[in-house]
């Protein structure tokens, strides 16, 4: 114990004062000050000019219908100068003389020009359903309904509220989509520094030091706790910054926006990313720290921690799918949300994004916690063997064959 | 942990016992016995890959013997009161950290409390010349430099048993000669300290006692000087400016050694008193004495196929 002590201590110094880790952490700070701080600037900068409508309006070019076609574009695009042309409108699309163009076959067709389609350019669809509006009015005039009558009749709108009795999958997603992905990130981070760091020391021949001065359970458990602390704190300093910063900006911060979506998360979330996030950092850290124990080069890492790295790449794709589908519950889900090496994701997206039952919550913790020990044991095992083992890189059997005896 | 200074008096014997160790199917040791004593230098030879290191892990509780036990005053050795420094053959540590940093930890991971552990660092840095660099990252350091720190890690914690690997390898004159101090003074102190190296005249300087491991097996063990005289005294060693007429005068009976000095056997070890004479009336001697096999004839001998 006194030895996981001091172990945990000198790595976890090793990570505070390592000029990359203090770095990283200080750019995302800023990033996230930036980011949060932005509404404020633009608001004191830019606050008095929102409502002036900006001189220079691009041009959307209108060929082939008639006046009234084109005020109603032009009262539905206000973003845009629309100018009734009766040349070609492909050329000065092509020039950039005009943003976009629209050619008019009668009120049911038409064809919407553009240099560069946008990805989220829906100037056709709102083309279409000026036009719609414009067809069906004149077919309800053309069939006898007065025009004042044919107008309401269009206008008319159904009112609706909806109302959530669960967890709101529309809200949830951004934040729980943001944890799962700080996660992902971090598990994948750190758990190559643990392999990196066990390596090095193999390389660096620390190890012939170390493995006859402390207990490689000790030095096992102390390197990922100490990691996974390192890990933490970094989570702990963007995060907190994060809601530092935006509780200063909360008033400047649009309602409903994707930043105010993403803070007003429950605490109890929180708690529940907390417990996963150690579970799911231990039981990938471990194996990481297990794997770079058998690489004999620093080279070799890369492709020793391939099968982990894939098998954590595929519950995150799991889980990541199973939110875009929006059924967080599918059996896919629900079988990975026990397995101890998918679970920390997939139960936690559960949990967010669904109601999972008490005790599936508790077995999936149990299981997760059960296996986070037993890896940790076997890894310090590996450890032991792998580190002293030099030169060609030993295969699994002969590991296993070592364990056994070990 | 038993203090190293107050035990002084107190004199401990290790031994190993029969030690057998195979990874998966190769055998590295079948049937490894030696034992050292406090107070005197041990000597571990063996050519490579002969089971050196695997007997020195085993020893340090690395990993488990197959069979055979370690003693300790005919106690299995207990790892948590018996401390063990050890300066590996690979040398390394961490390159990238402050050398105190690194040095206060594994004396911590030995068990020493940190400011002992601080205390003892600073001692041993001044001790070998070492104290001004005791702020700088590792790798700033030259390799002789970076083994005296080494050196530091083995030794800080103050143990009981003290390994050392080939420590003589890569030290410059001056080095090696403040190296052999401080060894000879933790001999003094009453230390086991176990030696392994492939430079047999440091051996020869140090050790009281050897054992030659020849594949995985002690090829032979016990007080360098008793090994010698087992060998038959039946050769003189001569060396006179009349060589070349002392070999005429003994045809078929000489040859000459590699440093210069006429082997001349001898019909019998009882013969020697009288042909010492003979030498001594006829030729100009200016050194004879009984021919002993030197720790590289041996070593030769018992660790050759």
């Amino acid at each position: 114990m006194e030895q996981f002590r001091k172990i945990l201590k000198f790595e976890l110094k090793g990570y505070l004062t390592n000029k990359v880790f203090v770095g990283v952490t200080c750019f995302l700070v800023a990033v996230i000050f930036l980011v949060t701080f932005f509404p404020r600037v633009t608001n004191l900068l830019g606050g008095q000019d929102t409502d002036e409508t900006p001189e220079e309006r691009e041009v959307m070019l209108v060929s082939g219908g008639d006046e009234s076609a084109r005020a109603a574009l032009a009262q539905a695009f206000p973003e845009y100068e629309v100018r009734l042309t009766e040349s070609d409108v492909k050329a000065p699309v092509t020039k950039g003389e005009a943003a976009c163009a629209v050619e008019l076959h009668g009120l049911s067709d038409f064809t919407y020009y553009v240099d560069n389609l946008g990805m989220y350019d829906t100037n056709a669809q709102r083309v279409s359903e000026v036009l719609t509006g414009l067809y069906r009015l004149a077919a309800l005039t053309e069939a006898g309904v007065a025009p004042e009558r044919a107008e309401e009749i269009m206008a008319s709108t159904v009112s609706f509220d909806i109302q959530s009795l669960g967890v709101d999958q529309g809200q949830n997603f951004f934040y729980t989509y943001i944890m799962i992905f700080a996660l992902y990130m971090v598990i994948l981070l750190y758990g190559q520094m643990v392999a990196t760091n066990v390596a090095t020391e193999k390389s660096s021949r620390a190890m012939e030091l170390l493995v006859t001065s402390a207990d490689p359970t000790a030095m096992m458990f102390g390197k990922v706790a100490a990691s996974c602390l390192a890990g933490l704190l970094q989570l702990m300093c963007v995060f907190g910054s994060a809601l530092l910063f935006y509780d200063l900006n909360r008033s400047y911060v649009e309602d409903g926006g994707i930043l105010s979506l993403l803070f007003d998360m429950p605490p109890s979330l929180l708690a529940y990313m907390f417990l996963f996030f150690i579970l799911g950092f231990f039981i990938y850290a471990f194996l990481y720290g297990a794997i770079g124990s058998t690489a004999s080069k620093l080279e070799d890492i890369n492709t020793s921690v391939m099968p982990i790295t894939v098998v954590f790449l595929a519950g995150f794709f799991v889980v990541v799918f199973g939110m875009s589908s929006g059924s967080v519950d599918n059996p896919l889900m629900v079988a990975c949300s026990f397995i101890p090496f998918t679970s920390p994701m997939a139960m936690f997206t559960r949990i967010a994004m669904s109601h999972p039952a008490l005790w599936e919550i508790a077995l999936s913790v149990a299981i997760l916690l059960a296996s986070c020990a037993g890896v940790g044991v076997l890894a310090a095992k590996i450890y032991r063997v792998g580190v002293l083992l030099y030169g060609v890189k030993p295969k699994l059997g002969e590991i296993l064959r070592t364990l056994k005896k070990a | 942990m038993i203090s190293a200074k107050s035990k002084g008096v107190i004199h401990l014997i290790l031994a190993l016992r029969d030690i057998h160790k195979s990874f998966g199917e190769k055998k590295v040791l079948t049937g490894v016995s030696f034992t050292a004593e406090s107070g005197k230098a041990f000597g571990l030879l063996g050519r490579n890959g002969a089971g050196k290191t695997t007997s020195i892990r085993i020893l340090m509780g690395v990993f488990p013997a197959d069979s055979g036990d370690v003693l300790m005053d005919g106690k299995p050795l207990d790892h948590k009161k018996v401390g063990i420094g050890y300066l590996p053959e690979e040398r390394g540590l961490y390159p990238k950290k402050k050398i105190i940093d690194q040095l206060v930890y594994f004396a911590q991971l030995k068990g020493m409390k940190t400011q002992d552990a601080v205390k003892a660092c600073d001692r041993w840095l001044e001790r070998l010349g070492m104290s001004e660099y005791r702020d700088k990252r590792l790798d700033t350091l030259s390799k002789g430099n970076q083994q005296k720190i080494q050196l530091v890690t083995a030794l800080a914690h103050d143990p009981e048993i003290v390994i050392l690997d080939e420590p003589f390898s890569g030290l410059d004159p001056i080095n090696a000669m403040l190296l052999k101090d401080v060894v000879k003074e933790e001999i003094g102190r009453g230390k086991i300290v176990l030696f392994s190296s492939h430079q047999m005249s440091y051996i020869e300087e140090f050790c009281d006692a050897i054992a030659i491991i020849n594949k995985g097996q002690v090829a032979i063990t016990g007080e360098l000087h008793a090994i010698k005289r087992e060998y038959p005294r039946d050769r003189l060693a001569i060396r006179s400016p009349e060589a070349g007429r002392i070999a005429a005068a003994f045809p078929g009976r000489t040859e000459q050694a590699e440093n210069g000095e006429l082997i001349l056997k001898l019909e019998s070890p009882t013969e020697k008193m009288d042909v010492l004479r003979r030498l001594a009336e006829r030729f100009d001697i200016d050194e004879a004495r009984v021919f002993e096999p030197s720790l590289n004839d041996i070593f030769a001998q018992y660790a050759g196929d």
